[in-house]
């Protein structure tokens, strides 16, 4: 849809918003100090120009650049592995290759490694690396069985055998379904927006996640189909819940419209800003962090809103036979939503949307057409909006690199772009760098720009996104560091940075290496025809209990978050120490005796004690003892109660630092 | 210069009328960037988990009258003309509510004849306004002094959590409750986007104490266990050549034991029947006994929550027995007592106690279905702390359904922004602080500053 060119004249009527400022600052500036901080005047109106603004003195700038960069990770990473530069028996000793094929993702981690003077950590053995990797992949720690296979294994290239060998595995599809899950904020209630979605919408949208990614459906695709679908049944279409997301309670319709586009532009360009920018321009809010964002009006953002303003998400209700239920539904160019974004809200959870002085109901300049402001784009002839939309951000280059950087923040601990929405579309291109002082924002920019290009040659296969990312010499690097290691050199990669396991990962690690299994019901899931998740990684959403109180305790301990106000974390606290230390779910598996026996304990109890603790060892951390702690393991054993040291050792590796981190 | 430019030259001579949003003061701008440097508070020294914030100020002077927050959310809202409001309807009201003048407040004194008693205790803020009638919406607002539909408000931390980590440096090596407690909070809302150390610990009272805090092996053989974990894992937990971070993780387990087989969790955390009966013997009134008893053993724990999920959401048969009868005893009980216990241990001067449901209810005669549904006009209750007691901020018409008389100092509506910043004012706290240590770098406010108006203190409540 092409504007006429008078109404572009108000386009950007939002930036005198901006002037209004400005003029009211500089009234108010009785301190001298103020000149150095200002914005500079705008004589030759060059506010879009690629001109940075000046709006603050440069010396904060930087404080505030140096207080954002914590190294937090790789002091954690050292922590962890100080102790474990003892390399267990059986590791395969690698030549480390610098030698990388040019464009692969090792030629630019090392080549920014050797720009930098800095040695990277040697390449991880077989022992940490099937932990690590296969927790990564599938959230599950591998079985002994499988650890002692892998080590025995001469095959070179059972690295790459393995990392397939898991793709292809089921439980790669609960974890990643637990992922995007997260990602596109599949939860039944949003406390912050007072939407629910009910449990049928949530497991619809659950079963279209785990169908797409059991397909390995183009990620293109899927976006696609999340931004642009209309149903009339949210129950029967999961694929609408992502856009019903955006319902916000107790405001006008324009409130619905700017939290679709806050969302979709978070989870498919990682633009967060753009949520700032659908309350008021981008200058005076954004100068520090973002070029794009600084530059941009709050006009443009509502531009992007437009394109959902056509959209209608309401519940009605459907009956089937005797039942009535209440369902969402998503249509487009319904009764009432056939007009443009409308500047004439007063109310709602925005600042006001208003039109110039003088425009009235029904002139065009009281409405703002849809424009893809990253490239011009306009819906085309007989297009809804959304399928326009879905056009443009699928088409968008950066719609690769914010799907690519997710998956890289996940498996290195740290985005390209950290934290991975926060994308400031000016400063991504090596070729052309943003003026001074700001910097290109990706630590690696070619890297990044090379990773999406990639993402995009294989059909937006995620799955050979992450089989490349596994496979390379950066992600296979040790944790442990042999020399001085310089926080400095946290945005290198130059070693693998450690992370806690999810609390899923907890709680599954726990019941596998026990032996004792779990099946659940939960409520407004297993009810509903869906089977018992036997490990916690399938259940539907991270917001929801199981019949056993004590994997709840531990599930909502080890800070699991709800898709929506909480995050989830890394971070640990007094009642994780306490639940790993005194719950039941630990507890019960170190019966030894009776029906209740975890087969852990019972079926290793007859045991010699350094297999027994080799055994103990092997099932819980993936690895061997060092000769330290089987000294120690095997002098407790020999004390007085056998079989209370040995429960007493299971539940020190379950309160084991190296237990509960991947590192 | 390209079309845009041009478009844009033109629009800078036409003036655009809509100014609300940048009504706010200039201050916050033009202060944050004079103050970066000079003003940054010692808080990141007392983070331990976190990367170092840089906070700024605008130098508020704060009231700094309370060590301590209790802050009672009334989830489902309550009515507000029929209690802390008390509007008689004709043949509507019941007549066992006995409204009765005290001090010049008619109070329904059959409804909540303790909390009658207290009147000298407490004052009431009657000029107050919700923002929304969404429950889960208007309840997360409380709980964040913003509105939870905003850029940061998904992941805004709880106010509690802003004060545990204001009050991070007070704390005392051997003190060993968490700073932030909440209970009855399950559904609360968490620190946001804070480290997991400033959380609120949630507990659900129990007469036994907090659960998890023993071995069900038993204390010798929980001492064998960690004898011998640290036997293995020392070599990971201590003395950590690179610092803070994973010492923190072993610091969780030494907090974790501190509060296990310490009868000063079981005295604060535990209770008898004969303190619950006195309570009220409810859940809530479980929570204000142990609220009352962890203040007292003053173990670091600064803000508490106590959520009342007790079915204030009357939306038919509002005076049926089970219903407002039934919580308005449950309400008087359990908070007559925490006011009474507070003041006996010389506790209530240094504690601040706010009590608000996320919204009010309708008013004059019932609905249909006999009830009253979500109404923004609403009620606040502040006790202690500085408060200064028998005092009604504001007045409403006469059959409440609005504000007629503001009575402060800002002479608009009391906000759940407003509650936020009385709450850091009377801590101690620069309610104008900006942590620039959030997930997108945006700067978050205590309380908001980019909103239509600029929020403020309750002020008239301590003067």
């Amino acid at each position: 849809m092409q504007r006429p060119g008078w109404l572009s004249v108000w386009s950007g009527v939002a930036v005198l918003t901006l002037s209004a400022f400005v003029v009211s600052r500089a009234d108010d500036s009785s301190n001298s100090n103020e000149t150095d901080l200002l914005p500079v005047e705008h004589a030759e109106c060059t506010f879009f120009s690629g001109e940075p603004e000046r709006f603050m003195d440069q010396t904060v700038r930087q404080r505030l650049r140096a207080g954002r960069g914590n190294f937090r990770l790789s002091a954690l990473t050292a922590d962890v592995t100080r102790t474990l530069g003892y390399v267990p028996p059986g590791s395969r000793t690698y030549s480390f290759d610098q030698t990388q094929q040019t464009g692969s993702i090792d030629s630019y981690i090392f080549g920014a490694l050797k720009t930098n003077n800095i040695t990277p950590a040697p390449k991880t053995t077989d022992w940490e690396f099937i932990r690590r990797v296969t927790l990564d992949l599938t959230g599950r720690i591998p079985t002994p069985e499988r650890v002692v296979q892998f080590i025995n294994d001469p095959n070179p290239t059972k690295r790459a055998n393995l990392i397939n060998e898991l793709m292809a595995s089921p439980q790669w599809v609960d974890k990643w379904t637990m992922f995007y899950g997260d990602l596109f904020q599949n939860t039944q209630v949003k406390n912050s927006t007072g939407l629910d979605r009910f449990t049928q919408g949530r497991n619809a949208f659950y079963q279209w996640i785990k169908d797409s990614l059991s397909n390995n459906k183009p990620y293109n695709q899927m976006a696609m189909e999340l931004i642009a679908t209309q149903s009339d049944n949210s129950f029967t279409d999961g694929r609408i819940n992502y856009i019903v997301g955006g319902v916000v309670t107790g405001g006008p319709n324009q409130d619905i419209m700017d939290q679709m586009t806050a969302n979709t532009f978070d989870t498919f360009l990682g633009i967060t800003h753009v949520n700032c920018l659908l309350c008021h321009n981008g200058r005076g809010h954004l100068d520090q962090l973002s070029l794009w964002g600084s530059q941009t009006t709050r006009y443009q953002a509502w531009q992007l809103a437009s394109y959902l303003s056509h959209t209608q998400a309401r519940t009605a209700s459907v009956t089937n036979g005797t039942a009535t239920t209440t369902v969402w539904t998503l249509l487009d160019n319904t009764t009432g939503f056939k007009t443009d974004y409308t500047l004439n809200t007063k109310t709602g959870n925005r600042p006001a949307r208003t039109a110039p002085t003088g425009c009235k109901s029904g002139q065009p300049c009281f409405y703002v057409p849809p424009q893809y402001i990253f490239n011009g784009s306009t819906p085309e002839a007989g297009e809804t909006y959304r399928a326009a939309l879905a056009r443009s951000i699928t088409g968008d280059f950066q719609f690769a690199r914010a799907a690519v950087n997710y998956l890289w923040a996940y498996f290195f601990g740290q985005g390209l772009v950290d934290p991975p929405d926060t994308f400031d579309p000016m400063r991504l291109d090596p070729n052309n760098p943003p003026p001074a002082p700001w910097t290109l924002q990706p630590s690696n920019p070619q890297l990044l720009n090379a990773l999406a290009q990639h993402f995009i040659n294989s059909g937006y296969d995620v799955k050979a996104t992450m089989t490349e990312i596994v496979n390379s010499d950066a992600y296979q690097l040790s944790s442990r560091y042999p020399g001085q290691w310089d926080p400095s050199w946290q945005p290198y990669f130059a070693r693998k940075y450690v992370r806690r396991l999810w609390a899923e990962e907890i709680h599954d690690a726990i019941t596998q290496s026990s032996g004792m299994p779990v099946s659940y019901t939960v409520s407004g899931f297993t009810d509903q025809g869906f089977p018992n998740p036997t490990y916690a990684m399938q259940l539907p959403d991270v917001a929801v209990n199981t019949n056993n109180g004590n994997a709840n305790t531990v599930l909502n301990n080890f800070l699991r978050g709800n898709r929506d106000d909480q995050p989830r974390k890394q971070d640990g606290s007094i009642l994780q120490a306490l639940t790993l230390m005194n719950n039941q779910f630990v507890e019960q598996r170190l019966a030894a005796t009776g029906t209740a026996a975890a087969p852990l304990i019972k079926n290793n109890l007859a045991m010699a004690n350094p297999d027994l603790v080799n055994g103990l060892y092997l099932t819980i951390l993936s690895r061997l003892p060092s000769s330290d702690e089987m000294t120690k393991a095997t002098t407790a054993l020999g004390g007085a109660n056998r079989t209370q040291a040995v429960q007493d050792l299971v539940w020190s590796l379950y309160n084991k630092v190296d237990f509960i981190f991947n590192y | 210069m390209s079309e845009q430019e041009k478009i844009n030259c033109v629009l800078q001579k036409y003036p655009w009328t809509h100014k609300s949003f940048f009504n706010r003061p200039h201050w916050t701008r033009r202060q944050f960037f004079q103050l970066t440097g000079a003003s940054v508070t010692g808080a990141f020294l007392a983070e331990r988990y976190a990367k170092a914030a840089v906070v700024t100020n605008a130098g508020a002077k704060t009231l700094n009258t309370a060590k301590n927050v209790i802050f009672i959310l009334l989830a489902g809202a309550p009515s507000h003309t029929d209690t802390f409001d008390l509007k008689v309807v004709p043949n509507v009201t019941p007549t066992t509510f006995a409204p009765t003048p005290v001090n010049g407040i008619t109070w329904p004194a059959g409804l909540m004849p303790k909390l009658g008693n207290q009147l000298s205790d407490f004052a009431i803020v009657r000029s107050m306004h919700a923002h929304a009638l969404v429950h889960s919406l208007a309840q997360t607002w409380a709980q964040i002094g913003r509105n939870p539909a905003a850029v940061l408000g998904n992941v805004a931390p709880n106010i509690g959590s802003i004060v545990a980590i204001e009050k991070e440096g007070e704390r005392t090596p051997n003190q060993v409750f968490p700073t932030f407690l909440a209970l009855n909070s399950g559904g609360g809302v968490g620190g946001g986007y804070l480290p997991a150390s400033y959380a609120p610990f949630r507990v659900q009272p129990n007469s036994g104490g907090i659960g998890n805090t023993t071995n069900p092996d038993g204390q010798t053989r929980f001492l064998s266990r960690w004898n011998m974990m640290h036997s293995l894992d020392d070599n990971l937990r201590l003395n950590s050549p690179n610092g803070k971070p994973m010492e923190d993780y072993n610091d969780f387990y030494a907090a974790a034991q501190g509060m296990m087989y310490n009868p000063v969790v079981n005295q604060a955390f535990g209770f008898t029947t004969t303190d619950s009966t006195r309570y009220g013997n409810t859940g809530f009134g479980n929570a204000c006994l142990v609220a009352s008893q962890v203040l007292k053993a003053q173990q670091g724990t600064r803000f508490i929550q106590i959520t009342s999920n007790d079915g204030w959401d009357m939306h038919s048969n509002i005076y049926a027995a089970n219903q407002l009868p039934a919580k308005g005893k449950l309400l008087d009980d359990g908070l007559s007592a925490l006011l009474g216990d507070l003041k006996t241990n010389g506790l209530l001067d240094s504690t601040l106690v706010v009590m608000v449901g996320e919204f009010g209810r309708t008013t004059g005669a019932l609905t249909a279905a006999g009830g009253r549904d979500h109404w923004l006009q609403q009620f606040a209750f502040f006790s202690g702390g500085g408060v200064k007691g028998g005092r009604v901020v504001g007045s409403t018409n006469a059959d409440g359904s609005d504000t007629a008389d503001f009575g402060w100092s800002q002479g608009r509506y009391v906000y759940a922004e407003d509650l936020e910043a009385t709450i850091y004012s009377a801590m101690g706290i620069d309610w104008t602080s900006v942590r620039h240590d959030d997930p997108i770098g945006r700067g978050f406010e205590y309380v908001p500053q980019t909103g239509p108006f600029q929020f403020a203190p309750v002020n008239e409540l301590f003067v």
